[in-house]
């Protein structure tokens, strides 16, 4: 018999409540997995526009709360054209659509039918629209195939039928999940002659990324200028506030997580005195039995950690299947949902686990046996 | 079995507990347990501590075993002043066993396994640790019990496996409190017979906290308690 074959003995022995400390374990770290998924979800779905338009960075309209209501215009995009390092800006107008349940927000891009090519749009089928053509679109490869378009088909959109002239392909799934109109057409449809929503800037070669941001952002107070995921946050309000309810739901429910373990342990401490009372009697350090509490909590917690895992799994396929959340919610399991779940069980079974271990260890051997 | 005394001679081999002066209070102040109270027990000495209820003789012994701390006086064993112990678990793990009335195995290790719990944080490896309680298990009668839990034992089984358990690290002074109070007459039998054959088998001093006489009667000499102190005479027997 090892320390560590006792510790494992001692979780195993006690089955229902190491599962049932385990499955609180799970609820925390399932909570924070689904949150964090789907919050990177709506995060990445919110920012997906940035991945489009092969730039080095993006304009915005400044404090927006939404960077698709972004409200620029042509003549700041002139400006922005003309600032030192600048090589060349494109203007989007951007704006979103319910197509049908399965789609209920499609973003439609309207640009110039000559910025394509520099915007990172290569035609898979058909052609380009014409610069004024007020029927006609382009749809991306991603979406031309859930809806089984090909060119020369016709879609509603915008309240109008409207003829696919082609099918295109960015190299990016948000950018390949839009519809594309002429500028000027959907300016007008748009009600918006000369609006646009976001620039595509490309500097000069051997320019600095950050020197050129920043001269674009003292242009004009109306601009923000962002180049990574990160900084989506300096654009749009909405990217902060999931970030924000992100972090404050994760430490809600580490939380209520530790407090479950940590009821769960004191009960099993109180059950467990005399064993304490026992162990200290024989000789056994208050470090020792510390770290016999602990090393069965972290067994707990890593069981916890994996059914939380699982759990979160299944909760997320459950979420991308209601009508609310169908389309919007394209949640990719990376890495650091493992990370992040360890961490939290970790994190809730330390927490739970550190009063009923320092209680154990203060116990008198005398007192501790003379309990039932 | 060697026949009871009361004299307080040391052994030629010399002295394994010394108490000089030991006083004991609970309740702040309230309740003397022990009174001024002093006694020299020989390395290698059986010896039974006997009273009425309430005396203080569990009280001596918790002190004596490194369990609680005394108020005044002065406490050695082997060698370990015990007013100025500054590791009392490296004391307790070491020096003295202890038996209880009660067994105290852990009911969901084995025999085996609860052997080898205090030699846990020793310098042992596994494979020593598990030989030694072998060899244990084999002295107390039960190698073949080795992998039943307590409650698949008998009183009297669960008491000897405590005493392996009070013996794994080799101490110096075993310390049994009323060990044979919760026992049939035939386990008590076997029982002091164990103590009688480890005490052939190694130097070993046992001071045995008891209300039987007659257990008390098999000890080298017996040390009678009244109100806190040592008395000459039994009283209230």
């Amino acid at each position: 018999m090892s320390f560590g074959w006792l510790i494992w003995h001692n979780v195993w022995s006690k089955k229902v409540r190491s599962a049932l400390t385990a499955t609180a374990v799970a609820i925390g770290v399932m909570t924070v997995v689904v949150l964090g998924v789907v919050t990177d979800s709506l995060r990445t779905t919110a920012a997906g526009v940035l991945r489009v338009g092969a730039a080095d960075f993006t304009v915005s309209q400044k404090g927006v709360n939404d960077i698709l209501e972004s409200a620029l215009t042509e003549p700041l995009l002139d400006k922005v054209s003309h600032v030192e390092g600048v090589k060349s800006a494109i203007g989007v107008l951007l704006d979103t659509e319910k197509l049908d349940d399965a789609h209920p927000l499609v973003v439609e891009v309207g640009i110039k039918p000559e910025h394509l090519k520099p915007f990172g749009v290569q035609i898979a089928d058909g052609r380009a629209f014409g610069a004024t053509a007020e029927n006609e679109v382009m749809v991306g490869i991603h979406l031309a195939q859930d809806l089984g378009l090909r060119a020369g088909d016709t879609v509603n959109v915008t309240g109008r039928k409207m003829t696919v002239v082609g099918v295109f392909n960015t190299g990016n799934t948000f950018g390949d999940s839009t519809i594309m109109f002429p500028l000027a057409p959907f300016q007008a449809y748009e009600r918006q002659p000369g609006g646009l929503s976001l620039f595509f800037v490309k500097i000069d070669p051997g320019a600095k990324v950050a020197k050129v941001k920043t001269a674009v952002e003292d242009s004009s107070p109306l601009l923000v200028a962002i180049s990574s995921l990160m900084e989506f946050g300096r654009a749009d309000r909405s990217y902060q506030l999931i970030t924000a309810a992100d972090h404050a739901a994760t430490v809600v429910a580490i939380a209520v997580g530790a407090i479950f373990v940590m009821n769960a342990m004191v009960l099993s401490l109180v059950e467990r005195y005399r064993e304490f009372g026992i162990l200290r009697a024989i000789g056994w350090s208050r470090r020792r039995l510390i770290a016999l509490v602990f090393g069965e909590a972290m067994i707990i917690a890593f069981v916890g950690a994996a059914l939380g895992v699982g759990l979160g799994f299944v909760a997320i396929e459950v979420l991308q299947e209601l009508p609310s959340l169908k389309g919007i919610l394209k949640p990719t399991l990376e890495s650091w949902v493992f990370g992040r779940a360890l961490l939290t069980a970790v994190l809730v079974t330390a927490l739970g686990a550190l009063y009923p271990a320092l209680r154990a260890a203060q116990l008198s051997p005398q007192e501790a046996m003379r309990r039932e | 079995m060697s026949s009871a005394r009361t004299s307080t001679n040391q052994g030629e081999s010399g002295v394994a507990i010394s108490v000089e002066g030991v006083t004991k209070t609970f309740d702040g102040g309230m309740v003397k347990a022990l009174d001024n109270l002093s006694l020299a027990i020989d390395a290698g000495e059986y010896v039974s501590v006997t009273g009425p209820s309430g005396c203080g003789k569990s009280t001596l012994m918790h002190l004596l075993a490194g369990l609680d701390r005394a108020d005044s006086g002065r406490l050695e064993v082997s060698g370990e002043d015990l007013m100025r112990m500054r590791d009392p678990n490296g004391f307790r793990r070491n020096r003295v066993g202890l038996v209880f009335q009660m067994h105290n195995l852990l009911p969901h290790l084995d025999a085996k396994s609860n052997v080898m719990v205090p030699m846990l944080g020793t310098q042992r490896s596994r494979r020593e640790r598990s030989a030694r309680a072998d060899e244990l298990l084999e002295q107390v009668g039960l190698a073949e019990f080795a992998h039943r839990r307590p409650p698949q034992m008998s009183g009297g089984e669960r008491q000897r496996v405590a005493i392996a358990r009070a013996l794994a690290n080799d101490p110096a002074v075993l310390f049994a409190d009323e060990p044979t109070g919760s026992l049939d007459s035939r386990s008590v039998e076997r029982v002091l017979e164990l103590i009688e054959e480890l005490r052939k088998q190694r130097p070993v001093t046992i001071v045995m906290v008891t209300h039987d006489k007659a257990v008390a009667n098999t000890a080298d000499r017996i040390i009678y308690m009244v109100d806190g102190r040592v008395v000459d005479q039994p009283v209230g027997l």
